[in-house]
């Protein structure tokens, strides 16, 4: 033991030495290790600490037993790694999946055209939102004393509606004019106004707190400017055409720089990308 | 009183057609236009009447943004 140790300690040959000190270092590395208690039984007396095995195949007895060691710790820290880490990317999807659906849900309250209406066709007959089940629906609101604008709106929804009809594989498209001033366009004048326009157009109308709850469900803004002396005013209002799909549901709008072409073909991919929630 | 049928709201806008483009030829002397301006406010309610006049205005000045760009009030 000594002689080896003055041997290497001449510090002859620098590769005997590194190999000295190496294997003191991983004597000691052992030796402490043993101290901490977990791998005592490995450790070599300290009477033969520099002799076999410890000094001839120091490193390979020490980095078989370590590299077992170290595996299994390895495979412990992974598998508790990654559950950690499984567990948080778990409960993150979860989170988001609850995020996803609140939005649903509070689109869903949002939505526009929601619950049901009660209102007058223009025959006089009681009409309500599940009358248009299973029709696809083009719809307006406007008054019948417009000036321009709602005419217009109204040519030119009628105006999709008799294209869409042109073609015999799409289904038929039922044209609505809502009243947004109950208080003049009563049935008669309602009669009247939707003949000048469209064959099938049917127009709407009710109480005034009817007209309300149905502009507030499609989130239509109107508003009755003041009368003249001939108690004639204008309606402003807001000016949207709604098409609304065979369950009743909003589906797209069109506002005034859509063309009765565009409409009709907006439509019909709807129609293409239909499916039913009822069925 | 009855909505305009459709017959009497196109004896309106064509008469207000009219009336517009009389506007433009004299460059909005009205004085020029008073006969047309007759027929125009017999055509259409008053109400319309009324409505055309603010909406006129309003389509110049939306043309002169348009062309011209944003031009502040003179008096702001």
């Amino acid at each position: 033991m000594t002689d080896r140790y003055s041997d290497t300690g001449g510090g002859e040959d620098p590769g005997q030495k590194s190999l000295q000190s190496r294997t003191l270092g991983s004597g000691w590395c052992a030796l402490q290790r043993g101290q901490k208690g977990k791998y005592i039984k490995h450790v070599a007396p300290a009477r033969s600490l520099f002799t076999s095995p410890c000094l001839q195949k120091p490193q390979q007895s020490g980095s078989t037993k370590s590299a077992v060691t170290l595996r299994t710790r390895l495979l412990v820290s992974v598998a508790i790694g990654g559950a950690a880490v499984g567990t948080w990317y778990y409960l993150r999807r979860e989170k988001e999946e609850k995020k996803k659906l609140d939005r649903i849900k509070q689109l869903q309250n949002m939505a526009v055209g929601q619950g049901d209406f009660n209102l007058l066709d223009h025959h006089g007959r009681p009409c309500s939102k599940k009358d248009f089940r299973g029709s696809w629906v083009l719809m307006y609101f406007g008054f019948t004393h417009c000036p321009d604008i709602c005419p217009d709106e109204l040519q030119k929804l009628c105006s999709a509606v008799s294209l869409l009809e042109k073609e015999p594989t799409v289904p038929s498209v039922l044209p609505v004019f809502v009243s947004v001033d109950p208080e003049r366009d009563n049935v008669e004048a309602l009669a009247k106004y939707v003949s000048e326009f469209h064959p099938r157009l049917k127009g709407l109308t009710g109480t005034p707190d009817q007209v309300k709850a149905v502009a507030q469900a499609y989130r239509v803004y109107y508003n009755a400017g003041p009368p003249d002396e001939d108690n004639d005013y204008i309606v402003d209002h807001t000016i949207i055409i709604y098409l609304v799909n065979p369950d009743g549901l909003f589906t797209d709008y069109y506002n005034r720089n859509k063309t009765d072409q565009e409409i009709a073909e907006s439509v019909k991919k709807h129609m293409k990308t239909y499916k039913s929630i009822f069925s | 009183m009855s909505a305009p049928s459709a017959q009497q709201r196109k004896a309106c806008w064509d008469s207000r057609d009219r009336y517009w483009q009389c506007l433009d030829d004299s460059k909005d002397d009205k004085d020029k236009c008073q006969q047309i301006r007759k027929g125009f406010e017999d055509n259409c309610p008053q109400t319309w009447v009324k409505y055309f006049d603010k909406r006129r205005d309003y389509l110049k000045y939306k043309a002169d943004l348009q062309s011209k760009g944003f031009e502040p009030a003179k008096n702001s």
